[in-house]
């Protein structure tokens, strides 16, 4: 195995944990989403990246 | 004044839409992504065997510029995609809603109604982008060697232009148009369309707006600013105002 | 004094009229009712009076003035369904569209926190639009329709929407509106449009087919209904009655019958004649005050 430079790694990780946990935070708080609640917490915590985005653009009801 | 009202609505849109965290860490994300695969490719290759006893693993390393170019290669697909599908309800969503029809039974003026949105949406926009391509010009730096400051604000400047023109396409399609899947659609496509027109005919449209990622990548090795990049710049700037133009009297002839 | 003065007013979309040379005016303090059945042209006609759609042809005079400036600025318009950006508080949205209308930050919030209280939703301010019930949200609409305490206030179908309670609320909120503005609204609905207005313009098909102040639209109106009762129910009423030159239709009720006659003065003659001379038992001779309803259905049938 090779070395992984984790200082190299770690924004990434972060940015994509902050993205997770507003995601999953504005999951709890708000009212109403297009689809059930559960499925956009399953899409956002099993499709990294990805998921939280699709949640913000098709999940959350203005 | 009414423009700042308009804008400032607009912004805390984006905040309690928590649009000002998600778009900025999304573009990051774009900006560093292709960095962090190239340089770890050969290591995975290796690590994981994939080669062919007795074959050698030889990628080389690109050189800076091209590392940088690779930021600007993935806004030009995932993030011109983003951007779409922040735009395509900017106008349309509040005309199908209804909204619009309040709103303009209040002395708004359309030029700043349009104006303002716009603004508000390249704002976002091209803060992400910069806080993308920033994050990209830091990892080429630490991974493939140095590259200038200049390089990575000429390369912003330059490219983010073409983020604008994207914006204003897509604020255009709004106005002709209430479903926001259409205006989504139509958007990429006229882009798509803008590109492969340069690309026919590139040698004599020298001046076209799809030449400028094509441009930013010669800038970036060369360091010149040519005149046909000039030309470029002169004419996406004539375009962004021709179609805000259009825009604004698409709407103030609409019938609701 | 008339506030606004409408010419020859028409619109057509794509070559089709839906707004036929409409000629009328708005005397300044009175509460106007735009009558009519569904797409009679109502909303088009309302939306070119708040000035943002345009007439293909005629003339709006406003407060004696030719349009020369933006007539949004005097206006107060409430659209027929209005939506609102929901995810603000019914304060912060009073405050912008009040800043869209040349407000400053701290005028637009006193005017609105003004308003809140008239239309009485002080206590939901603070909350998200969405979180508002139909009538929270027409009585928000009503109030961003004051907001720059416009000379004339247009509300399309304001009630038509709600439930009794809903109705009766923005029915009283009008009421106290007409004391120190000039109102019209549209309504397909008869009970309201003679619950507060004073006037009447009567739509068809994109036609104005009847306008007055409600008092002299019945009285123009000679067709009506007489109401007879006998106390015995006399041998060919009908057939009698019908031989009358005046009478349309006859309707038996209870004890005697309805007639809708086509002259008033000339049946009233005629009936009283054809009563003494067969000694029919009258007990009841009723002329019937015509309703906004009878020359509705009139109008519309003719």
């Amino acid at each position: 195995m090779f070395e992984i430079n984790w200082a190299l790694l770690a924004p990434l990780f972060i940015v994509e944990f902050i993205l997770l946990a507003v995601a999953l935070i504005d999951l709890i708080r708000i009212d109403e989403t297009n689809g059930p609640k559960w499925v956009w917490a399953v899409i956002c915590i099993f499709i990294s990246i990805l998921g939280p985005v699709l949640y913000f653009i098709f999940g959350r009801r203005p | 004044m009414q423009w700042s009202v308009i804008f400032k609505r607009e912004m805390m849109e984006y905040v309690r839409s928590i649009k000002w965290i998600w778009v900025p860490i999304v573009f990051f994300i774009f900006g560093i992504m292709d960095q962090i695969t190239m340089y770890y490719l050969p290591k995975i290759i290796d690590a994981t065997g994939g080669m062919p006893e007795g074959a050698e693993v030889n990628i080389p390393s690109p050189p800076p510029a091209e590392a940088l170019f690779m930021s600007i290669n993935e806004m030009n697909t995932l993030g011109i995609l983003i951007i779409g599908l922040l735009s395509m309800s900017l106008i349309a969503g509040e005309l199908k809603s209804g909204v619009y029809e309040l709103v303009l039974s209040k002395p708004v003026k359309y030029a700043n109604y349009v104006t303002a949105k716009w603004a508000a949406l390249s704002t976002l926009v091209l803060a992400s982008f910069f806080i993308g391509l920033l994050a990209g010009w830091y990892y080429t730096n630490i991974l493939f060697g140095e590259l200038a400051i200049d390089k990575f604000l000429v390369a912003f400047l330059v490219y983010g232009l073409y983020l604008l023109f994207f914006i204003t396409i897509a604020i255009f399609v709004n106005t002709w148009f209430k479903r926001p899947g259409m205006v989504l659609f139509l958007s990429i496509l006229l882009i798509i369309f803008v590109n492969i027109i340069t690309s026919i005919l590139g040698h004599f449209l020298t001046w076209s707006p799809g030449h400028i990622s094509s441009y930013v990548s010669t800038y970036l090795f060369t360091g010149n600013i040519t005149t046909e990049m000039w030309g470029t710049i002169g004419t996406t700037i004539v375009l962004i105002i021709g179609l805000l133009y259009a825009a604004v009297e698409v709407l103030k002839r609409k019938e609701l | 004094m008339s506030l606004m003065e409408v010419d020859g007013l028409t619109k057509a979309f794509d070559g089709k009229e839906v707004v036929k040379d409409l000629s009328f005016g708005l005397k300044t303090g009175t509460c106007v009712a735009l009558l009519g059945p569904n797409g009679a042209g109502k909303t088009t006609t309302l939306r070119m009076l708040a000035g943002f759609t345009h007439p293909t042809a005629g003339t709006i005079q406003f407060d004696q003035q030719s349009l020369t400036t933006d007539i949004r600025q005097y206006v107060g318009y409430l659209p027929q369904f209005p939506t609102f950006h929901t995810w603000m508080s019914g304060l912060e949205f009073l405050v912008y569209v009040g800043q869209l209308s040349y407000l400053t930050n701290a005028e637009a919030t006193d005017r609105a926190n003004e308003l809140l209280e008239k239309v009485g939703l002080e206590d939901a301010k603070k909350q998200r639009i969405k979180k508002y019930s139909g009538g929270m949200k027409q009585r928000l609409g009503i109030a961003q329709a004051l907001i720059n305490k416009p000379k004339l206030i247009i509300l399309d179908e304001p009630v038509s929407a709600l439930d009794p309670i809903g109705r009766r609320e923005v029915l009283n909120l009008m009421m106290d509106l007409k004391k120190d503005a000039t109102i019209l609204f549209s309504t397909h609905i008869l009970n309201d449009a003679e619950e507060v207005s004073d006037e009447l313009l009567l739509l068809h098909h994109g036609e104005l087919v009847e306008q007055g102040a409600l008092e002299n639209l019945n009285h123009l109106d000679q067709t009506g209904k007489i109401q007879l009762n006998f106390s015995v129910y006399p041998e060919k009423l009908e057939s009698q009655l019908k031989n009358l030159s005046s009478i349309k239709h006859i309707k038996p009720v209870g004890q005697g019958v309805e007639v809708v006659v086509s002259d008033m003065d000339v049946a009233r003659i005629e009936i009283l004649q054809l009563v003494m001379t067969k000694e029919w038992p009258l007990t009841k001779f009723e002329q019937a005050k015509t309703t906004l309803e009878d020359v509705f259905m009139k109008v519309v049938n003719s």
